[in-house]
């Protein structure tokens, strides 16, 4: 089991280095005027680009940059991000914890709901229920995420004015700059409990219903179907005859014994999932006006900042690997009969 | 035994269990129906919308190229038997993909017979951009599936065949392809190679191809493992044969139906990019476009009044759920019917 999460551990640099390679190699495709370009914060350095250019290397062949890149990297220094003005680790200190409490948030329900829904989808299979989930699922899977974001802002916030969009109201936002609020995780609900600042953490909650909301009614359905499927598999085989055989309550038999077994396409499923939610709700934190990764990396693609798209893509590959560990390490719990070698 | 009788027993598809199971399936029965729907809806779309060319006078250039006058534009373009009918149902001329604008006012306009779903912001005619759309609807989930088929089905196929490390390295490319969230790449494609339809839908292809991947490397394994294929090896042939004649024709039919299905999906994201600024210029017929016309007016006038312009954004975002609904209620059938157990 160690053996294998180090070799797994060990593919983690391979991954990082072909992604930063394709980025490097997209902008490649740029003039280096181009990209010096992307330097300019004032309309006066435009007669310098000359001088820009000399400065980043950018008229230098693809590897002389890509080695200057990856020298400070390994140095631990990602460089500046134009897109938020500040280096590139401060910002992801800040934004990752902001992406992770919006995914996790949606995430737990979407996974729970996932399971509960889908056993129950399988044992009345074919019934009412079971065709009432599924039409649901499905068209919760067809809906556009940015319309159902936009009518939960438009109704429910512009609308009625419940809860409530962005990270933290500004005053409070303010009186944390301001005061004594360590943040030690960078998640306002669990910071706000860390420091007794109930109230923070009520804020912070509020204002993450409607974004996850939105994520829930567009994910649920893959969850659901997959754990549908899979029950239905297990519920198929020879062990849960003979437990039904032997005389045991069907809800033991369901819950029990089947439904262990049929979580594991979950897993794997659910993994990359929380992967992709953490960098990738780019429309939900554009329309919720959430700051998050998702939405910081959107506005460095469209402005070409290639320190933070670089970090970000580093981070995602980061991301992934992890889950994906977690992963692996989750069936040995759910399944002990699983060895890696 | 003579060699005819060793050749496998062939089953006509239609007979087989997985569509009988299918066809039983009163979800796909409908998703099919109103597939079939939007299908008829692009193919007459020049016939639907002739009243508004003929009418507005934004729509000239489309006309101009299909070499029609006003007044004969219903007549034409809704009677099968004249030759220009054709020309406009196969290949319409690009400009008729432009949504026609009757005046330039920025506030819609309620449906009136002119303009029977009313006029969008900026007086653009919705039913017009609506029935177009469908066309750019199917042409983008086409393309955008053939394509990153073709590289799934490439990539896939060398793990599959390959093994070893470049099996393990492309897997763990395609990890992360999976993971990389393909709105920050289409972003990156837009502002290197500038906002466009292509541009967009090469740059969602590029992405989308790694569960493709994924599932036909799982398929070409399973295959591998079956004993026709070690007949042939034993028979001394060589591992390409193998893999070419006897593996991949073997393992790629699952993954063509699946695929196939997913065009609702791409479709929807590509309404997403629309809905965002990238992709469609503005006033090409296009639903995700449709949809970001109509962002400021989804609130209504004033609180209280949400539906004063319901028919901005009703319409067109339906249109969008039940393309996507009706491939998402065939896929669901389709995997149904696939899968062995149930």
């Amino acid at each position: 089991m160690l053996n294998y999460i180090i070799r797994r551990a060990l593919q983690i640099p391979l991954v990082l280095f072909v992604l930063s390679l394709i980025i490097v190699g997209l902008m490649q495709l740029l003039s280096p005027q181009q990209r010096a370009a992307a330097f300019i914060t004032s309309d006066k350095q435009i007669e310098h680009l000359d001088q820009i250019i000399e400065k980043y290397h950018l008229d230098e062949g693809f590897i002389v940059q890509y080695k200057l890149w990856a020298k400070e990297v390994l140095h631990g220094n990602l460089g500046f991000s134009r897109i938020s003005k500040e280096p590139v680790t401060a910002t992801v200190r800040k934004k990752l914890p902001a992406s992770t409490e919006l995914a996790l948030s949606a995430f737990i329900p979407i996974v729970l709901m996932g399971i509960w829904l889908g056993t129950l989808a399988a044992t009345h299979r074919d019934g009412l229920l079971d065709q009432v989930l599924r039409v649901v699922a499905i068209i919760g899977w067809s809906l556009p995420t940015f319309v159902v974001a936009i009518w939960l802002v438009a109704w429910v916030y512009g609308g009625l004015g419940w809860f409530g969009i962005g990270r933290l109201p500004n005053s409070l936002l303010i009186d944390l700059a301001t005061g004594n609020f360590h943040p030690h995780t960078g998640m306002f609900t669990i910071d706000g409990i860390l420091n007794g600042r109930l109230d923070v953490t009520w804020a912070a909650l509020v204002r993450l219903v409607l974004p996850a909301t939105a994520l829930v009614i567009v994910v649920s359905a893959g969850i659901m179907r997959v754990m549908r499927s899979s029950m239905l598999d297990e519920l198929g085989k020879d062990y849960v005859r003979t437990a039904r055989a032997k005389g045991l309550p069907e809800g033991r038999v369901v819950y029990k014994h089947a439904r262990r077994n049929a979580l594991i396409p979950v897993i794997t499923m659910a993994g990359p999932m929380l992967g992709r939610m953490i960098g990738g709700i780019v429309v939900i934190e554009l329309i919720f006006n959430f700051p998050g990764l998702g939405e910081w990396a959107a506005k460095a693609a469209l402005q070409l900042d290639m320190n933070t798209l670089l970090a970000f893509v580093l981070l995602i590959g980061l991301i992934m690997a992890t889950v994906n560990l977690l992963v692996d390490i989750a069936y040995v719990v759910v399944d002990p009969r699983i060895r890696y070698e | 035994m003579n060699p005819q009788d060793m050749k496998p027993q062939r089953e006509a598809w239609y007979r087989s269990k997985t569509f009988k199971r299918f066809r039983r399936n009163p979800l796909a029965i409908v998703g099919a129906l109103m597939l079939l729907v939007f299908v008829v809806v692009a193919l007459l779309a020049p016939a639907i919308t002739a009243p508004q060319l003929a009418e507005v006078r934004t729509a000239r250039p489309c006309l101009r190229d299909l070499g029609l006058k006003k007044t004969e534009v219903v007549g034409a373009l809704r009677n099968p038997l004249h030759p220009k009918f054709w020309r406009a149902v196969i290949a319409p001329p690009k400009s008729c993909y432009n949504i026609p604008r009757d005046g330039y006012s920025p506030l819609p306009k309620p449906p009136s017979k002119k303009h029977p779903l009313g006029l969008s912001g900026n007086s653009y005619d919705i039913l017009y951009g609506l029935i177009w759309g469908t066309r750019t609807a199917f042409f983008v989930g086409f393309w955008v599936m053939g394509i990153s088929l073709a590289i799934g089905i490439v990539i896939g196929g060398l793990a599959g065949f390959l093994g070893g490390w470049v099996d393990n390295l492309l897997m763990r490319v395609t990890d992360v392809m999976l993971a990389f969230p393909s709105l920050v790449f289409v972003m990156i494609i837009v502002s290197i190679f500038g906002n466009g339809i292509t541009q967009v839908m090469l740059a969602i292809a590029v992405v989308s191809w790694a569960s493709y991947a994924r599932l036909f490397r799982g398929d070409i394994l399973k295959t591998k493992a079956q004993d026709f294929v070690d007949a042939a090896r034993a028979l001394g042939a060589s591992p390409l044969r193998i893999f070419l004649k006897h593996i991949f024709p073997n393992a790629i039919g699952t993954l063509l139906i699946l695929a196939s299905m997913d065009i609702g999906s791409v479709v929807l994201s590509f309404s997403g990019f629309s809905f965002l600024g990238l992709g469609a210029p503005v006033g090409y017929a296009d639903w995700g476009q449709m949809t970001s016309f109509a962002r400021g007016y989804i609130l209504g006038t004033a609180q209280g009044t949400p539906f004063d312009f319901w028919y901005v954004w009703i319409i067109p975002t339906l249109m969008i759920v039940f393309f996507v609904l009706a491939w998402n209620l065939l896929g669901d059938a389709v995997r149904d019917a696939l899968d062995p157990k149930s």
